[in-house]
């Protein structure tokens, strides 16, 4: 039971700032903009992040700094890819680049330091304990006690869901990417859409970079946002945006790094356990692959 | 290169370097004393500059792969991945097997160009017999690669030096390590032919023709006859070969051994040179040139203006951000001003 406990527990670490970062992306994908960027705006999220809690000593001002540090990042994204109109996919590979250069360039020139800064000063942010739901025995022991974001990545499913499909605003950002010129007709710019999502991947993405530094360890270190952009990435095209497929995929992912946890205990390798994540969405996007091939030869006959 | 392309290049590298130099200002530095540091420890002499070439060799290399990619369809992002299994290759023929240098160097050349085209193979077997996405297929086999390298040579690892102190592998055979001729490393000589290769065949052969329309229009070349299919995997193949040769290429000419971290340095520059040289072969090879005197400037550029080298990836990324979005926007004021100076009344006419 034990090891159950702490496969979940693990689970929901490795799940929440994908799962973020996927939200992000998900609107993104509606809006029809091939951003690349999740990678750079967790990173940069993760390092204002540490930056804002070490100065102010609270990890709410912490939280805030990511934020504005990826936004920073999707107006840089607005400026080059929608007012500028430089290819998406360039300006997304420059942004990590610039991402990845800033963030070590500064930790050299605030801290002084190469690699990681940690310091007692940075406020993680605290777990939650649930008045009720602590109560329930074994279950209570997954559902409370759980960090701050970890609800806050949950709540923001349920938020992003009722804005993609129950709002005016969900319908023109789902019109944006599906048909911009009939959006365009209906008296709405798509490129103000298009701002929109980047604006909100930015702010959703600077929560995940903060859960990276702030949520279970209090440091910031270079290039630690390891690739979880791009499962995000990955995810969204698995799913098709769908918040609800993203939340279940990247609970499946966090799953893997619970697995690796766990083996870890078992004495196999690090560097093994570490690749779960990355094993896990080849797996993911094979079985996406079969499923889709399966359904493309079944309307073939069809037809 | 035609003069308009030029032109916005230097536009571009031009801005970008007074981006560079209003933070520089920003910071209280002169940006004056900084960019002639650059300069100096970078080309100021005949020694600086054969180092600079040198550090340039796996840059290039890993621009080629990318462009040629990307020119020719396949999105292959796996650089990095690609890089260290070539690097891995050469390490593992290199401690295990000697012969004279004339046989052990293009050995181990081609035991880097496999090692990197089998990791780069595995995801065009994923996209041929699956159908998945290189894209991501690619970027997660780097991470895949970057850890399974990093066990090989940890501190009691299969592939550990025994008794080392840092996590690496044994060197390699002296008889497999690439020397200097005069100042200038045997590598860069490889490298030029390889560069002159690459370019013939995507520029003069049928192949390359047949890839270069995939990479305009997959649909006409299907429709014109050819085998995309095949020529998807030689492509792939082939930029996985030049990524694993620029890693093996690296552990021949450096530090003659696996070193944690030894692609590191170059684990996006790749794709990040394909980029801002358009996918074009020959600006690679001076985009590349122009980055890897920046990065050998920037360790000299801190010894003596204090301005930390980390600068210098800061900068590298706004170079790539401005010189393409001003390589976009240069084209939209061209013909605007273009069609201003037709749509106005001719005198002539009346």
């Amino acid at each position: 039971m034990r090891i159950v406990i702490g496969l979940l527990n693990g689970m929901l670490a490795g799940a929440t700032p994908v799962l973020l970062a996927a939200l992000g992306g998900a609107f993104t994908f509606y809006a029809g903009v091939f951003n690349i960027a999740m990678e750079g705006m967790l990173l940069a999220g993760a390092f204002c992040a540490a930056l804002g809690s070490f100065f102010s000593g609270s990890w709410v001002i912490g939280v805030l700094c990511a934020i504005a540090g990826a936004l920073s990042l999707s107006v840089l994204f607005i400026l080059f890819a929608i007012v500028l109109k430089t290819d998406e996919f360039v300006t997304g590979i420059a942004l990590n680049l610039f991402a990845a250069g800033a963030t070590t360039y500064l930790l050299r020139q605030l801290f002084g330091v190469r690699g990681a800064f940690t310091d007692p000063a940075i406020q993680p942010m605290p777990r939650l304990e649930i008045p009720l739901l602590a109560q329930i025995p074994l279950a209570g022991e997954v559902l409370s006690g759980q960090n701050v974001m970890v609800y806050g990545a949950a709540l923001a499913v349920l938020v992003c869901a009722w804005l993609i499909f129950r709002t005016p605003f969900g319908l023109r950002l789902r019109a944006a990417g599906y048909n911009a010129a009939s959006l365009e007709s209906s008296g709405v710019r798509p490129a103000r859409v298009r701002i929109a999502a980047l604006l909100i991947c930015g702010v959703l993405c600077g929560l995940g970079g903060a859960f990276l530094s702030l949520g279970y360890v209090r440091l910031f270190a270079e290039g630690m946002s390891a690739g979880r952009g791009w499962i995000a990435l990955a995810a969204v095209i698995l799913v098709n945006g769908n918040p609800w497929g993203v939340a279940l995929i990247t609970l499946v992912f966090g799953l893997a790094d619970g697995l690796g946890l766990l083996a870890q205990g078992l004495n196999v390798p690090a560097q093994f356990t570490g690749m779960a994540p990355y094993l896990a969405t080849l797996i993911a996007l094979f079985v996406y692959a079969r499923r889709k091939s399966r359904a493309r030869s079944g309307s073939s006959i069809q037809a | 290169m035609n003069g308009q392309k030029l032109l916005a290049a230097l536009a571009g590298i031009a801005l970008a370097l007074s981006i560079g130099a209003l933070v520089l200002l920003i910071e209280g530095r002169s940006p004056l004393d900084v960019y002639a540091a650059l300069v100096a420890l970078s080309i100021g002499d005949v020694d600086k500059a054969a180092i600079t070439i040198k550090n340039a060799v796996p840059l290039i290399l890993t621009g080629l792969s990318a462009s040629l990619a990307f020119a020719s369809g396949p999105i292959n992002l796996g650089q990095p991945g690609q890089f260290l299994m070539g690097a891995l290759a050469v390490t593992l023929v290199g401690i295990t097997v000697d012969l004279p240098a004339p046989l052990m160097i293009p050995l181990l050349m081609i035991a880097a160009a496999a090692g990197g085209a089998l990791w780069a193979g595995a995801a065009a077997v994923l996209r041929h017999v699956f159908n998945m996405s290189e894209f991501i297929v690619t970027l997660m086999l780097n991470s895949i690669a970057d850890l399974f390298t990093a066990w090989l040579i940890t501190i009691g690892g299969p592939l550990a030096e025994a008794g080392a102190l840092s996590p690496r592998s044994p060197a390699i055979t002296s008889s497999g390590r690439l020397g200097e001729i005069g100042v200038f490393n045997l590598s860069i000589l490889v490298m030029a032919l390889v560069a002159v290769a690459i370019w013939y065949v995507f520029h003069r052969t049928r192949p390359g023709y047949e890839w270069r329309i995939a990479g305009q229009n997959a649909l006409f070349a299907r429709l014109g006859g050819c085998p995309v299919d095949r020529n998807f995997f030689i492509v792939m193949l082939l930029s996985g070969a030049l990524a694993g040769l620029a890693g093996g290429l690296l552990v021949m000419s450096g530090p003659y051994r696996f070193i944690r971290g030894i692609g590191a340095n170059y684990a996006w520059d790749g794709v990040m040179i394909a980029v801002v040289a358009n996918s074009a072969l020959g600006a690679t090879v001076l985009y590349g040139l122009f980055f890897a005197a920046l990065q050998t400037g920037a360790l000299g550029m801190e010894l003596l203006t204090a301005v930390p080298s980390e600068f210098i990836q800061v900068l590298q990324a706004v170079i790539v951000l401005v010189s393409v979005a001003s390589r976009g926007y240069l084209s939209v004021l061209l013909d605007r001003l273009t069609l201003r100076r037709l749509s106005r009344p001719s005198p002539n006419r009346t």
